[in-house]
């Protein structure tokens, strides 16, 4: 049986009269990296707070259909033990920092505390998460003092270091340069070949494409489409419903209709696209 | 940005690895027998005696005089010179200014009580420099306080200096929308809904997110919490403490025994 | 409105020297973005033009006001800043009035600010939103509020802070058609952006700070072709301008447009 299982799912957040998701089927594999695209709005964010059990248990508000990570069914756990298979990282890496802390290491080391990780297994897992990350330089700095990109990778590596089974990432690159945002990518990458489940949002369609399995396209609280990256990325059905697309793919887009691009498949990487457009 | 957020300076001192619950019963201590003490002279001599050889065995003298000119010495200067102009005790007149008359008796007491408050603040400024903040929250979630509580004191300490940062960037904003913070009084009442709303705004969002976000580590986990650091507690620190409760006792004892 | 920098040097309080003599002018009606890597000094020097902050050494000219001695209040008839998080600015109880604010802290007349309010309401297609409370918006449209509270105070010279961060596609659109707009009325814009192809597709002029100083300044097709030098900073060059790159054209590409005229020769 897939690893996670949302079957019908429809919540509507109390106080507001349209379902943020309506109707939600998707099933994942264990070690599959899936990521969700679409507008603002489309309830991407959602999806994650359920995914991380804070809808409805955070949240409360209305909730039909069932929710299951790992064989669990959200509903008839409770959030203090949903959290310790799943771990969710969002965008403002600023509000992610817990405040209780004076240095990244310490931050890092916060929920092993609270899980209560014996202590001679701490150090040595916050240092091994943070060479991951590639953040080991950053250790005794305060996480005040760091940039908005350097944040999202403490914010990354404090779940990280939990070894959640599921990793649910909102956006988690927005304030990264190009750089960061490969590396990053390739440490989610590596992560789910490790056997980590990921779902993550993003806007990045190139990188989405270089590194994730599958994509689900959510547009009004509903799926849209899913499918293999290159396959819903290009699809006509995006660019009528508002979404981005990678500038690779609107350009030979336009290519084809003026007869410039020959191929059937339109691109959504660089690499696609030069393969393409090579005379 | 804020590197420094709380007033701990890591030395390697004879005063830092002591438990945070022996250093703030030895504050506490130096307090209450200050107010105890049935003798004017105690607070001097704690002051010379125990505060000043303190602060030189932390090895924090620059910080703590710097403070000490900074805080220390205006709030004990502003309550000597309240209490001198306003005690209304004594008849020996040394001078007076306008109606105010200024014996001898208002001096001294005014000198007392600017002394004891110069006690209270160092004696907590000393376990501020010497007390890291996260060692005192885990010693003390340890010995049974709340978690939440803990948190609570510990990330407003830390989150203020943040919201501060926050509220001058809103500050510019709105003086960039041509909104007048500087000249008349008036238009500066009227700059403060522009100004505080947003920052309210805000801190509502960040509590609701930075609860998701300690919640998603763990927080309120049924399982018995840890620490990164060991935190020692030695014999040395429980003779310390007792040691301090019962020089408080015997102030107090000496406190009604000779009133 | 003309913008004239010079030999500008910022020191903040605790000895960071954010930019290290910065001279630059930006001419009256220019579209100017300017790109670079954290902590290169991009908002330190915006910052400057609305004397939100004061030069340690050297000096602005905005027009013919030196910011040293005018007000921040005064300079914001001439520099509208829109902040990078809607957020921090947003405070009235419905968009109208919050779009209001400046054009009325600038004291023009009361057919003035409606006029220019109504203008700046439909560039962003907020028309039909002006009874309605910013914080029951969603970011993407608190952002356009933010956008349409400082055009509406038509400032000859508009400087926007990041404006694509968070965005989703429609929107980035939005903010374009409005940098378009404020382009065709003959305002200097300038922008920070770590979007280098929404940079490549709106601005004629791209300037690449690094560590406190100009790395490059000038046409942008001229800066993304400097490939080497631009990652000095961090930021790479547009996906259209890699893809030329690799095809081995001669040109540097910085659009569709331009891609598609030299795939076709």
């Amino acid at each position: 049986m897939a690893f996670i299982n949302l079957n019908n799912v429809t919540y509507k957040y109390p106080l507001t009269k349209t379902p943020a998701l309506q109707n939600i089927n998707l099933q994942v594999n264990e070690g599959e990296f899936v990521a969700i695209v679409g507008p603002n709005g489309a309830g991407k964010s959602t999806l994650c707070y359920t995914l991380a059990g804070f809808v409805p248990h955070f949240f409360k508000g209305e909730i039909s259909g069932t929710v299951e990570v790992a064989g669990i069914d959200s509903s008839k756990s409770t959030l203090d033990k949903w959290v310790l298979n799943v771990g969710l990282a969002f965008q403002n890496p600023f509000n992610q920092i817990s405040g209780a802390k004076y240095t990244v290491f310490e931050e890092i080391a916060f929920g092993l505390e609270n899980t209560g990780v014996p202590r001679d297994e701490m150090k040595p897992r916050v240092e091994e998460a943070m060479k991951l990350t590639d953040i080991s330089n950053l250790a005794d700095r305060s996480p005040y003092s760091l940039s908005g990109g350097q944040q999202q990778r403490v914010a990354l590596t404090s779940i990280l270091v939990m070894r959640p089974k599921l990793l649910v990432l909102d956006e988690p690159t927005s304030q990264m340069d190009p750089i960061g945002t490969r590396e990053v990518f390739g440490v989610i990458r590596k992560m789910a070949e490790g056997g980590m489940t990921v779902v993550m949002v993003e806007h990045k369609m190139e990188w989405i494409a270089n590194f994730a399995d599958r994509v689900v396209a959510l547009k009004d609280g509903q799926v849209l489409m899913e499918g293999k990256p290159n396959e819903v990325l290009t699809s006509e059905l995006l660019v009528e419903n508002g979404f981005g697309v990678s500038r690779y793919t609107s350009t030979a887009r336009e290519a084809k209709k003026q007869g410039l691009w020959k191929k059937e498949k339109l691109p959504v990487t660089l690499d696609e696209a030069v393969e393409g457009f090579k005379k | 940005m804020h590197e420094r957020l709380s007033f701990f300076v890591k030395r390697d001192s004879a005063l830092h690895p002591l438990n945070p619950l022996t250093k703030i019963v030895l504050a506490l201590g130096i307090i209450l027998v200050s107010i105890f003490s049935p003798w004017y002279w105690t607070s001097h001599v704690l002051l010379l005696v125990v505060i000043v050889p303190l602060v030189f065995i932390g090895k924090v003298a620059t910080e703590y005089f710097t403070s000490a000119l900074r805080l220390i010495l205006p709030a004990a200067g502003f309550i000597f010179f309240m209490q001198a102009f306003f005690q209304p005790i004594g008849q020996t007149v040394i001078f007076n200014f306008w109606f105010l008359d200024i014996t001898q008796e208002s001096l001294l007491f005014a000198f007392r009580i600017a002394t004891r408050i110069t006690v209270m603040i160092s004696a907590f400024t000393l376990f501020l420099l010497t007390t890291h903040p996260s060692e005192l929250m885990s010693d003390l979630t340890r010995r049974g306080l709340p978690p939440q509580f803990a948190y609570v004191i510990i990330s407003t300490l830390q989150i203020l200096p943040q919201m501060q940062a926050k509220a001058q960037t809103i500050i510019a904003a709105q003086r960039s929308r041509g909104l007048d913070t500087e000249s008349t009084f008036f238009k500066r009442i009227g700059s403060v809904v522009p100004l505080v709303s947003p920052l309210v705004f805000g801190s509502l969002v960040e509590v609701e997110e930075r609860a998701i976000a300690i919640e998603a580590r763990g927080f309120t986990s049924k399982k018995a919490k840890t620490s990164l650091y060991e935190i020692s507690d030695r014999s040395s620190d429980k003779f310390i403490r007792w040691g301090l409760v019962i020089f408080v006792i015997i102030s107090i004892v000496l406190k009604l025994w000779l009133s | 409105m003309k913008i004239e920098i010079n030999d500008l040097r910022f020191i903040y309080p605790t000895g960071l020297e954010a930019l290290q003599g910065i001279s630059l002018i930006i001419e009256s009606g220019e579209q100017v973005a300017i790109v670079g890597q954290n902590g290169a000094g991009k908002t330190t020097l915006v910052r400057h033009f609305n004397g939100l902050l004061q030069p340690t050494a050297g000096s602005i000219l905005i027009g013919d006001w030196d910011t040293k001695i005018t007000s921040v209040a005064k300079l914001a008839s001439r520099v509208g800043y829109v902040f990078q998080n809607p957020d921090e600015q947003l405070f009235s109880k419905d968009v109208g009035t919050e779009v209001k604010f400046g054009p009325r802290n600038l004291g023009y007349s009361k057919d003035k600010t409606d006029e220019l309010v109504k203008r700046a309401l439909t560039l962003t297609e907020l028309s039909d939103k002006t009874e309605t409370n910013p914080y029951d918006l969603s970011p993407t449209w608190r952002k356009m509020v933010a956008l349409a509270s400082v055009i509406s105070m038509d400032t000859p010279i508009v400087i926007f802070d990041e404006p694509t961060t968070g965005q989703d596609a429609l929107s980035i659109a939005r903010i374009a058609h409005v940098i378009a707009e404020l382009r065709r009325e003959g305002k200097t814009v300038v922008t920070i952006t770590h979007d280098i192809d929404f940079c490549a597709e709106n601005f004629e002029r791209v300037i690449a700070l690094s560590e406190g100083r100009i790395l490059l300044d000038g046409v942008a097709a001229n800066i993304f072709g400097q490939e080497e030098v631009l990652a000095q900073t961090f930021v790479d060059p547009p996906q259209l301008t890699r893809l030329g790159k690799k095809l081995g054209f001669k040109e540097t590409v910085r659009n569709q447009e331009e891609f598609l005229n030299i795939l076709r020769k």
